[in-house]
């Protein structure tokens, strides 16, 4: 498959911090590729890097084959950004909005207002087009400032965490919006830290923690890196502390725990550990509400990777 | 470049605070000006005033000046004859405005302070002296109606009491003084148009700089386009309040109004240009940056005289260097020169500063905003 975007040994150094360290990674033709890590991993640095808004220490950007400047206009012409904060002009209604930014790409008036119209589309804001973003919601103003950013229809759009402080309803036609765009022919570069919209989305990840690649591949590849094979939770209430410490002696438990109302173990190998734990539950005569089995999330090997403790 | 125009002017004309402050703020201060100043300047209005001739025997000997001055003895001045003795103490005691002495043929003029009465009594006698020789070779000869020669000083009193004004700068009209600073201080104001449109095209000021750095426009067709809007939207700002000035509060531009609309174009660009500058040098909030070039604009206007002419007068004494570099009072300056001069050099050296003023703000900006990778955004 084809490299829209080539990232190589890519560093990026304030005075006493690599934001990025030797970073390199390729963005696929057609793909959405998530950059995902906590707070302060680096993912805007290196989203700010690759579109040249940034000085960087060292390493090399490709876009489109050709190596990205600041003044690569024809670069510049195919990408859209869809930036974490909201950027639009409050002054400006939303039709306004899009058609500036879209003229910024597009001068044939006609072409652009029938872009601006399927932009509206997209994000489901055929209702809005003369209110002014004040007048809009946090999701509306999300979905303006995602169509800000595509209108214009390039073919490599980055989107650096859209969906942040924005309601279900908002997220949910966000990452439809997303969808169209990819199955559109638009190669995505897409920035969250909420491990479900990547495994909506995403057909590669790299995690990204202290401005370094910890992992990356395909979720299903990704989830193989972690030691858990199976995760059961079981809703119990009043369970003894006898009674958890003998479970942690089974046979494949990696890690226990027990919350009041739930208790979850992770096992390294996965057979028959459901089986195990119902018949001892029936020996000891636990009841128990509900018990289910799952294998391992991207959340358990985001935090596997990342760590558990809390950050900034 | 259109498009950005056009979208810049929408965005800025739509700017509720920046439409107030450059086209509202000076129009509610040129009213309290003009309230505040309206009773000072009836004060100045013509009147009768006292006098008093030294009567000695130089000036009862004195033809054409006792002639002249009985002449408009009541039409212009009421004046008491009376000894020189008696003309000092109704001068100490404020009974007059000032006194004639005749030592010789040209009278001495004691006053104790500067005003309009003052300036009239020395300008009768000026027009006077400049009639001395025709009256010495023909007057006096063919016995030259003198009354022609006062009711031509009533006459010129009447027509000219601006230019009277003129003769000396102690009696320049406060009410005008005040809107010459106003007017300056509203072309400065634009700095805060020319901030904000140049604060959106800079990836380092914010989410809508960012997201126009990483367009295919280029970066010195965004700040010009930006630029230009700044400045015709300042100039519309400017125009309101002249036109305001001069048709509701009646301030007088006098009748050089070509150049004074020239100077305010050039004042409005030197404001402009610092706003520009004021965004690009400083590195911090665009709040902070309103903050500052409303500090600097009001600053310079006061150094320039906007409240009360004196501080103007302790700075260009003082510290001539100050007001040489102070746009502000460059403009206010231009103003003067078109209404108290009759040549034009003062005037034209204030525009070429302004100009200059105006291309070093542009070129240290453009410096600044030039580079197009930042350290950190």
């Amino acid at each position: 498959m084809k490299n829209i975007v080539e990232v190589k040994n890519l560093t990026k150094e304030y005075k006493n911090l690599k934001a990025i360290d030797n970073l390199s990674f390729e963005i696929r033709k057609g793909e959405i590729l998530g950059l995902l890590g906590p707070n302060g991993s680096g993912k805007s640095t290196t989203i700010n890097s690759i579109l040249s808004l940034l000085k960087t220490s060292s390493g090399s950007i490709k876009i489109f084959g050709s190596e990205m400047t600041p003044s690569s206009y024809d670069i510049k012409k195919k990408i859209g950004v869809v930036f974490q904060e909201v950027a639009v002009f409050n002054e400006l209604t939303v039709y306004e909005n899009i058609d500036y930014f879209c003229g910024l790409y597009i001068e044939d008036k006609k072409l652009r207002s029938k872009y601006i119209d399927d932009a509206i589309a997209l994000v489901g804001l055929e209702n809005f087009k003369k209110f002014y973003p004040k007048q809009l919601s946090g999701g509306l103003l999300r979905r303006l400032n995602i169509a800000c950013g595509i209108a214009h229809k390039p073919e490599l759009i980055f989107l650096d965490e859209p969906t942040v402080a924005v309601d279900p309803q908002s997220r949910n036609n966000i990452l439809e919006g997303i969808k169209k765009l990819r199955d559109n022919g638009a190669t995505i570069c897409y920035t969250t830290h909420y491990m479900e919209e990547v495994e909506i989305l995403c057909d590669r990840v790299i995690i990204l923690d202290k401005g370094k690649i910890l992992a990356s591949g395909t979720i299903d590849e990704l989830k193989q890196l972690t030691n858990i094979e199976e995760k059961v939770t079981i809703e119990v209430d009043n369970l003894s502390d006898k009674i958890v410490s003998e479970i942690v002696e089974f046979k494949n438990v990696d890690t226990i725990s027990y919350n009041g109302s739930a208790l979850v173990i992770t096992y390294k190998k996965g057979k028959n550990n459901l089986t195990e734990i119902v018949d001892y539950l029936n020996s000891k005569k636990v009841k128990y509400d509900k018990i289910f089995s799952e294998r391992p999330t991207l959340n358990d090997v985001f935090l596997e990777l990342t760590g558990k403790e809390l950050r900034d | 470049m259109l498009h950005n125009l056009k979208y810049t002017l929408k965005t800025l004309f739509r700017t509720r605070a920046l439409i107030f402050w450059t086209f509202a703020f000076p129009i509610i201060l040129g009213l309290f000006f003009n309230m505040a100043f309206s009773n000072i300047e009836s004060d100045e209005q013509m009147k009768i005033f006292e006098i008093a001739i030294v009567d000695n025997q130089e000036y009862r000997e004195n033809i054409i000046y006792k002639n002249v001055l009985d002449n408009l003895n009541g039409e212009v001045f009421d004046a008491k004859y009376v000894s020189e003795e008696e003309a000092k103490n109704l001068l100490e005691e404020r009974q007059i405005y000032g006194y004639l002495y005749f030592e010789d043929d040209t009278p001495e003029i004691y006053v104790r302070k500067s005003g309009i009465y003052q300036t009239i009594l020395k300008f009768i006698v000026e027009e006077v002296e400049q009639r001395k020789s025709i009256f010495s070779n023909v007057a006096l000869k063919e016995g030259y109606n003198f009354n022609n020669v006062a009711a031509d000083i009533m006459a010129k009193l009447d027509s000219d009491v601006l230019s009277l004004n003129n003769k000396s700068n102690s009696n320049l009209s406060y009410t005008v003084i005040e809107f010459y600073t106003l007017i300056a201080m509203a072309a400065m104001y634009g700095g805060t148009i020319g901030l904000s449109a140049i604060t959106t095209s800079l990836a380092n000021m914010g989410e809508v700089g960012k997201r126009s750095s990483i367009t295919p426009t280029k970066k010195s067709v965004m700040v010009i386009s930006k630029t230009l809007a700044s400045y015709i939207v300042a100039l519309c700002g400017i125009a309101i309040l002249m036109l305001f000035l001069y048709f509701v509060l009646h301030v007088d531009f006098g009748d050089k109004i070509l150049y004074v609309i020239l100077l305010a174009m050039v004042g409005t660009l030197a404001g402009n240009a610092l706003g520009i500058l004021v965004a690009s040098l400083f590195k911090c909030s665009y709040d902070a940056k309103i903050g500052i070039i409303i500090a600097i604009t009001m600053f310079l206007s006061v150094l320039s005289g906007m409240m009360g002419i004196t501080l103007k007068y302790v700075v260009d004494t003082n510290l001539p260097f100050v007001n040489m570099i102070n746009p502000c009072n460059m403009i206010t300056d231009g103003f003067y020169a078109l209404y108290y001069y009759t040549t034009l050099n003062r005037f034209w050296f204030d525009i070429v500063s302004l100009l200059l003023f105006t291309m070093l703000c542009l070129t240290i900006s453009s410096i600044s905003i030039r580079r197009e990778k930042y350290d950190s955004i």
